[in-house]
C-alpha cells in the first residue's frame, strides 16, 4: 500500500495533505451547488466558465512575464477569477437575446478565451524569455488537468475562503435560488428578483470552477461541478437527501481518488474525475436494479 | 350572471364605482426584434370577482397579455391597471397567483409539492429561520382548499397533469391574492380530470370570492370556468376599427372549437366587441338580455344533427 506509505512518512505526509485538504475542500463546494446545475442544465455554462478561465490564465501569464505580478500567488488567482466570473456574466447578457441562444453564447466564450489563453501564454513566454527571465509559467499540463499534488498551505486558505463564502451564499439564498431554479417565469410573477439570483449564481459559479481548477485543471473542473448532483439526483428526490449524497460522492471521489493516483501513480485530477465516474455509473446500476425488484415485487404481490 | 352584467354596465358608460381587477387602455406590445406586433389597441375590463377567459390560437397574444398583468412585460403603449396600481405594484403586494404551464417548470427539480407551494411565501423569509407558522399553515390551507394534501409529500415530478395543476394552484392561492391567473390549465389532463378540475375551479371561485382570469387557446378550458371571453388572435388585432371584426373572422377563429362544444352543449352565441377585443360566451338560452351595443358582432354556433358530419357553425353579423 502506497497510500499508508506516503501518509505515515512525516516529510512525504507534509507534501500531499494540503492537497488533500484543498482537494477535498474543493469538492465539497462543487457537491452543494452540482444538484442545482444539473437540474438547471448549467453543465454546459461550467465548461464554458472553465474552458474562459484559460483566458484568464494567459491575462495572468502576461502580468507575470513582464514582471507586474509574482507567479502563483493570490494576485494571479483573483486575475484568473475576475476573467472568469467576467466570462460568465457575459455568457449570461450576450445569451439573453434571441438572436444568439445561449448555448451559442457559451460555446462563443469558450472558443474565444481558449483562443486568447493560448495566444497570451506563448505571448508571455516570449516576453520572458527576451527579459532574460525564467519563463514562469504554468506547465500546458497543469493548467488542463490541474495540479493538486503540488498545491500548499496558501492553496488550502484559499480554497477554505472561496468555499466558506459560496456555502454561506447559496445558504443565505436557498429560497429565491430554489423557487427561480423550479421555474423562473413563476418566480418573477411572485417578485423574486431573478436577474439578481441569476447574476449571483454565475459570480458563485465563476468562483467555484476558479478553485476547482487547482484540483482538476481546465478542462475537468466541470466535472466536479456535475458529476456528485447527476448521481445523487439518480438516488434521490428528496432536497436534502440529494445535497447529502452528492457531498458523499464527491469526497468519495478526492479520497479513493488520491489512492488510486498513488497506487497507479496516475494524476490526481483525472484519478478523482474517473472515481466519481465510476460512482455515476454504479448509481444507474443501482437504480435498475431497484426498478427490476420493484417490478419483481409487484408481480409477486399481483400473484398472491 | 351578476359579473357579466357588471361587466356590461361598464361597457355601455356608467362611471366605475370601483377600480377594475384588470384594465387595460389602448396597451399594444412588440417583442424586441419582431417585426409584428404581439398585441395592439387592446382596451379590456375586467371587474373584481369576475371570471374572464382569455382565448385565442397559439401566438395570439394570450400569454403576453398574462404577462401584461404579472408585470412580468411592459407595454409599449397604453396603460395595465391592476386594481388601480400598476402591475409591479401589484406583484409586489402579491396581488395576482399565477399558475404556470407544466412545461415551464423544472420537474427534475429534487422539491416536494409542499416545498414548492410553501416558497410561494416563503421565498420572502430570513434565511437565518425556519418557514414561519403563518406561512406554513397559509400553504396547508391552500394545499387542502386545492385538495393537494393527499400528495403534498410527493416528489413534484411524479405527479399527474391533474395533480400537478392542483399544486400549482395551491401555491398561488397560498399567497392570498386577489387575482388568480392560470395559464392554459387543462393542458396535460385527461376530459374525466378537466372536468373535475374545472368544478375545483368553481368551488374555489365561490369560497374565496378571487378575480379569475383563464388563458386558453381551448375553448372547453374557458366555458369551465369564466363568465365572460376576451378573443385574442393576431388576426383580431391586426384590425383596428369594428370593421375588422366581421362573423366570418370570429367563425375561422373559433368554429374549429365551438362546433364540437355547441354538440355538447347546446346553441352557443359568441358575441364581441371590435374595440375592446372583449367577447362573451353564453350557454343555451342565455344569451345578451337588452341587444348589443354598436359595433357588437354576433356569432351563434348551433351543433347539426346527429350524423351531419361534424357539425357546422353560422354567423350572424351586426354592424355598429
Amino acid at each position: 500500500m502506497k497510500t499508508l506509505e506516503y501518509l505515515s512518512d512525516p516529510t512525504l505526509r507534509a507534501m500531499f495533505l494540503p492537497g488533500i485538504v484543498a482537494g477535498l475542500i474543493t469538492v465539497v463546494m462543487c457537491a452543494v451547488v452540482s444538484p442545482l446545475v444539473v437540474v438547471k442544465r448549467l453543465g454546459f455554462i461550467g465548461q464554458g466558465i472553465s474552458h474562459s478561465a484559460f483566458g484568464g490564465v494567459g491575462l495572468a501569464a502576461v502580468l507575470v512575464a513582464v514582471g507586474w505580478m509574482a507567479a502563483g500567488g493570490v494576485a494571479e488567482l483573483l486575475v484568473i477569477a475576475v476573467f472568469s466570473v467576467g466570462a460568465a456574466l457575459g455568457m449570461g447578457w450576450v445569451g439573453r437575446r434571441r438572436e444568439t441562444p445561449e448555448d451559442t453564447a457559451i460555446g462563443l466564450f469558450l472558443v474565444g478565451s481558449m483562443a486568447l489563453g493560448t495566444v497570451l501564454v506563448q505571448a508571455a513566454r516570449a516576453v520572458a524569455e527576451r527579459g532574460g527571465r525564467a519563463a514562469d509559467v504554468r506547465s500546458w499540463e497543469s493548467i488542463l488537468f490541474g495540479s493538486v499534488s503540488t498545491a500548499g498551505t496558501g492553496d488550502v486558505v484559499v480554497a477554505g475562503a472561496v468555499a466558506g463564502a459560496v456555502v454561506l451564499a447559496l445558504w443565505a439564498g436557498r429560497r429565491p435560488l430554489l423557487f427561480w431554479a423550479t421555474d423562473e417565469q413563476t418566480a418573477r410573477a411572485f417578485g423574486v428578483p431573478v436577474g439578481l439570483v441569476r447574476g449571483g449564481l454565475m459570480v458563485v459559479l465563476g468562483l467555484v470552477v476558479v478553485t476547482s481548477m487547482k484540483v482538476a485543471g481546465v478542462v475537468l473542473a466541470s466535472a466536479l461541478l456535475v458529476l456528485p448532483g447527476a448521481t445523487a439526483l439518480r438516488l434521490s428526490s428528496r432536497l436534502w437527501s440529494v445535497v447529502g449524497w452528492s457531498l458523499v460522492v464527491g469526497a468519495a471521489g478526492v479520497l479513493a481518488g488520491f489512492v488510486v493516483a498513488f497506487e497507479a501513480d496516475w494524476p490526481v485530477g483525472p484519478s478523482i474525475v474517473l472515481v466519481q465516474v465510476v460512482l455515476f455509473a454504479g448509481a444507474c446500476g443501482a437504480g435498475w436494479v431497484r426498478a427490476i425488484g420493484g417490478r419483481g415485487a409487484s408481480a409477486a404481490t399481483v400473484r398472491a | 350572471m351578476s359579473q357579466a352584467t357588471a361587466g356590461a354596465t361598464q361597457q355601455s358608460g356608467q362611471p366605475a364605482r370601483v377600480p377594475a381587477a384588470v384594465e387595460l387602455e389602448g396597451v399594444g406590445f412588440c417583442y424586441p426584434g419582431n417585426a409584428t406586433a404581439a398585441l395592439e389597441g387592446v382596451s379590456l375590463r375586467v371587474a373584481k370577482g369576475e371570471r374572464l377567459g382569455i382565448l385565442g390560437p397559439n401566438g395570439g397574444g394570450k400569454s403576453t397579455l398574462l404577462k401584461l398583468i404579472l408585470g412580468l412585460e411592459r407595454p409599449d403603449r397604453g396603460t395595465v391597471r391592476v386594481f388601480g396600481e400598476s402591475p409591479e405594484v401589484a406583484r409586489q403586494r402579491g396581488w395576482v397567483g399565477y399558475v404556470p404551464q407544466r412545461p415551464q417548470v423544472e420537474l427534475g427539480m429534487p422539491l416536494s409539492v409542499r416545498e414548492v407551494v410553501r416558497l410561494g411565501a416563503g421565498w420572502r423569509c430570513a434565511p437565518w429561520r425556519g418557514i414561519p407558522a403563518g406561512v406554513a399553515e397559509r400553504a396547508e390551507r391552500a394545499l387542502e382548499l386545492c385538495g393537494a394534501t393527499g400528495f403534498a409529500d410527493r416528489p413534484i415530478g411524479s405527479l399527474s397533469g391533474g395533480q400537478f395543476q392542483r399544486a400549482m394552484m395551491a401555491r398561488a392561492l397560498s399567497v392570498e391574492p386577489r387575482i388568480l391567473a392560470l395559464d392554459e390549465p387543462m393542458v396535460g389532463i385527461d376530459p374525466a380530470g378537466q372536468a373535475v378540475f374545472g368544478e375545483l375551479l368553481r368551488e374555489i371561485h365561490a369560497r374565496l370570492g378571487l378575480t379569475l382570469l383563464i388563458v386558453s387557446h381551448d375553448l372547453r378550458a374557458i366555458v369551465a370556468g369564466a363568465d365572460r371571453v376576451a378573443c385574442l388572435s393576431q388576426r383580431l388585432h391586426s384590425h383596428t376599427g369594428p370593421a375588422g371584426l366581421t362573423p366570418e373572422v370570429l367563425a375561422e377563429v373559433f368554429s374549429h372549437d365551438l362546433v364540437g362544444l355547441a354538440g355538447q352543449m347546446g346553441p352557443l352565441h359568441v358575441h364581441a366587441h371590435a374595440a375592446s377585443a372583449c367577447g362573451h360566451v353564453h350557454g343555451s338560452g342565455a344569451g345578451p338580455a337588452g341587444g348589443q351595443a354598436a359595433g357588437e358582432v354576433v356569432l351563434t354556433v348551433t351543433a347539426e344533427k346527429k350524423g351531419g358530419g361534424g357539425g357546422g357553425g353560422s354567423g350572424e353579423g351586426r354592424g355598429g
